[in-house]
């Protein structure tokens, strides 16, 4: 799953002129540390949708890559 | 196939709109109405495959997530979204009802507003740079006896098609308004043929506004010839000055 997730941030950061990850941590901030904005958490939420078939802003706030995996671990069971 | 989603393509304006698009051959139309069918079969007949016709109420706003999910995204890329489809509670504001308010707000504001959201998601997931065009009404502009609340739906419509412009031109994705005047269509069915001169008589052209202007319109703000157009609204209304 993580790796499917590292592939999505970073054709994100790519097309947002960011570098890319070269490994996903729990305690990213997806703001601060990834410098994303409300537009391309926007987008994250629909590709990580259209990948896992989860809103990851549904039903509530999301600020770390933790928060997301847990998101996608959450709807995908153990 | 590239899609543009039209509501309420089952008669008047928005029939009009599916059949022109579908003349024009670039895009598929996906047609979303309470129509069972029937009414819709000279497009389908007309587009063949570039068209689908969904039968659905858009005063069911919680059930827009499934239909986008389940149906929408399975047929392809949604290029565009014309938001048509309409319902007028008309009466004056001391017999103002909650019930049929609120059913109006849903099916003229919530619906169009939910639909536009999955519409973006899927301007987003694709990277399209797509056109939104919300059909207002001049109600919104030029007051009315009896059309206050309808005309606040519109008004809505348009506060939010001139944010969403704002939210989203720095991906490509426009929003805009077409404002048509009065057209003799079933909208206005209930209007004496009095109230109708009354009302052509508002204008600077002193006519009823030709929907085939309308129409045009629609198409020239989901095309490319519209592209440094955003957040805007079209008055084709004979001059209602």
């Amino acid at each position: 799953m993580q790796d499917k997730l590292i592939v999505i941030v970073n054709d994100m950061c790519k097309d947002n002129g960011l570098p890319p990850l070269k490994r996903l941590d729990a305690d990213q901030h997806l703001r601060d540390d990834l410098n994303m904005d409300s537009l391309m958490l926007a987008e994250l939420t629909v590709r990580v949708e259209s990948e896992f078939g989860v809103d990851i802003f549904e039903d509530g706030l999301v600020e770390t890559m933790g928060d997301v995996i847990r998101k996608i671990e959450g709807h995908q069971g153990p | 196939m590239k899609w543009i989603i039209v509501t309420g393509e089952s008669r008047g304006v928005g029939k009009a709109i599916a059949r022109e698009i579908l003349m024009e051959g670039t895009y598929g139309v996906i047609g979303i109405s309470r129509s069972k069918g029937a009414e819709v079969e000279d497009l389908k007949q007309l587009g063949g495959e570039h068209f689908v016709h969904l039968t659905y109420d858009l005063e069911n706003v919680e059930g827009i997530k499934s239909l986008y999910l389940q149906q929408l995204k399975r047929l392809g890329v949604i290029h565009g979204f014309v938001n048509n489809s309409a319902w007028a509670y008309d009466d004056i504001i001391s017999n103002l009802r909650v019930d049929p308010l609120e059913k109006m707000f849903r099916i003229n504001v919530l619906s169009p507003m939910h639909l536009t959201k999955y519409v973006i998601r899927d301007m987003l997931l694709n990277k399209t740079e797509g056109s939104i065009v919300h059909i207002s009404s001049i109600s919104a502009h030029t007051g009315y006896k009896g059309l206050s609340m309808y005309a606040s739906t519109k008004g809505a419509i348009e506060a939010f098609s001139k944010n969403t412009a704002r939210e989203w031109g720095a991906r490509g994705i426009r929003s805009n308004c077409v404002i048509p005047g009065f057209m003799n269509t079933a909208m206005s069915a209930s209007l004496t043929d009095e109230q109708k001169e009354r009302i052509y008589r508002r204008n600077a052209m002193k006519k009823e506004t030709a929907m085939a202007s309308v129409v045009r319109t629609v198409l020239f703000l989901l095309s490319d010839q519209s592209s440094s157009i955003t957040g805007t609204g079209i008055h084709v209304d004979n001059g209602t000055i």
